[in-house]
């Protein structure tokens, strides 16, 4: 199984389950082109009030649980030139990052049990530089022997990854500057 | 063929197997300066491991705290105290911890780094950042994932933070070059910080080789504790990211 296939299939689902909310969805992919890190970020922060959400299936961890991340702490821009730095773009969305994560973690424990109840932290390069609310959802596993048993977790995650992103709206507002 | 022809053929081939005979006895001093050159370099290697692990048995042992995985399939760390002979040298003391921490645990599937991943180099720069340099197999073996990278990699800051108090940022390489992410997801463009709190729970990155200031990146009134102005959404959007 490959992990950028499932993904793919998954995406659509969440496409699907964030559109039923009225949300306007852009894919970083739509097929098995590779984008760099990068270029997804600089597509993203090309968005005005959006969030993202990077999708991927693990190949450890308890099968049939989920995870979700936001970047753990960064260190503060050298300066405040008005500009913020490339490396910095998620320093200010930090805090929402944190509460769309919260939002989505807990729609996901209610539907996968074993998976933590709590928002996980890791230094996930996708997340550094997007300049908005950004989380990762992590599936395990990608070594479960029959695709089946991920493709029957897939409307789930997608209904949660939704219902957390609709809870965490009213809370979105963008923050004006990067704090010294 | 005339027999000008043949002539010419054979005086040909006379002089190829006259160089030939000339140049054997330079190839074969050379062939044997090679092989001597070969052995030296594995005596040296041999005399080296001999010499460090000497070295080690000479030093008093001490409690040294590894980092490994909780349970196969969680999450966690929890500190593992094993006796080891350990160096009042930083840089020594920090091989010996890691390479105890790539040998792993009793228990192989309490592993957090892959078996045939082997420490290449380690420097400590004199502003506390300690440069990890491992062989590709780190990369390459280590299960790609967040959750598989993050343990990884905190297992390694960790385990330094807790044995080598010089070090205060941990810098990972791979066979000597800076590498975007250690299997595709987890960044490794930036030093980790250690000895923060943050070390406790996950290893966070720095930037600009600066120490971690707690929660100073973090917007001052996150916009999650004032859900009152969540209907105006502010007007001013910081600032587009600069892409390099």
């Amino acid at each position: 199984m490959r992990e950028s296939d499932i993904v793919l299939d998954l995406a659509a689902q969440v496409r699907h389950s964030l559109e039923s909310q009225g949300f306007q969805v852009v894919q970083t992919r739509t097929g098995n082109d590779n984008p760099s890190l990068d270029d997804r970020s600089g597509m993203a922060n090309a968005q005005r009030g959006a969030v993202f959400v990077t999708l991927h299936v693990s190949s450890t961890g308890p099968p049939g649980t989920v995870r979700t991340y936001a970047m753990s702490d960064l260190a503060a821009p050298p300066a405040n030139s008005g500009l913020i730095p490339w490396e910095f773009a998620q320093a200010p969305y930090l805090g929402l990052s944190h509460k769309l994560a919260d939002e989505v973690q807990k729609q996901l424990a209610l539907q996968f049990k074993g998976s933590p109840n709590a928002t996980q932290l890791a230094a996930v390069r996708q997340l550094r530089t997007t300049a908005a609310p950004a989380i990762a959802v992590e599936i395990s596993s990608v070594l479960i022997q029959d695709r089946a048993d991920l493709d029957r977790m897939m409307p789930a995650v997608a209904e949660a990854i939704a219902r957390g992103v609709a809870i965490f709206r009213p809370y979105y507002v963008t923050p004006s500057q990067v704090q010294p | 063929m005339s027999s000008q022809g043949r002539v010419w053929l054979i005086t040909g081939l006379a002089g190829v197997v006259l160089l030939a005979a000339i140049y054997f006895p330079f190839l074969r001093k050379r062939v044997r300066r090679e092989a001597r050159g070969g052995q030296q370099t594995e005596e040296q290697a041999r005399r080296e491991l001999i010499q460090q692990a000497s070295a080690a048995a000479a030093e008093p042992k001490a409690k040294a705290k590894l980092f490994w995985a909780a349970d196969p399939d969680d999450t966690s760390l929890i500190p593992v105290t094993v006796e080891l002979p350990l160096s009042n040298d930083p840089v020594l003391r920090a091989k010996q911890v890691l390479n105890t921490l790539l040998a792993g645990p009793v228990d192989a599937e309490l592993r957090t780094l892959p078996s045939d991943a082997e420490l290449l180099a380690f420097y400590l720069l004199p502003d506390g950042t300690a440069i990890a340099d491992f062989s590709e197999n780190l990369a390459t073996s280590t299960p790609s994932g967040i959750q598989s990278e993050q343990l990884a990699v905190d297992s390694i800051v960790r385990t330094l933070a807790a044995n080598v108090p010089q070090v205060q940022r941990v810098r990972i390489l791979i066979h000597g070059q800076e590498v975007e992410t250690l299997a595709g997801h987890v960044d490794l463009m930036e030093p980790f910080v250690v000895n923060t709190p943050a070390v406790s729970s996950t290893s966070a990155p720095a930037t600009n080789g600066t120490p971690e200031q707690p929660g100073a990146a973090a917007p001052a009134t996150p916009a999650a504790q004032q859900p009152q102005t969540q209907a105006k959404p502010s007007a001013e959007p910081p600032a587009t990211p600069q892409k390099p």
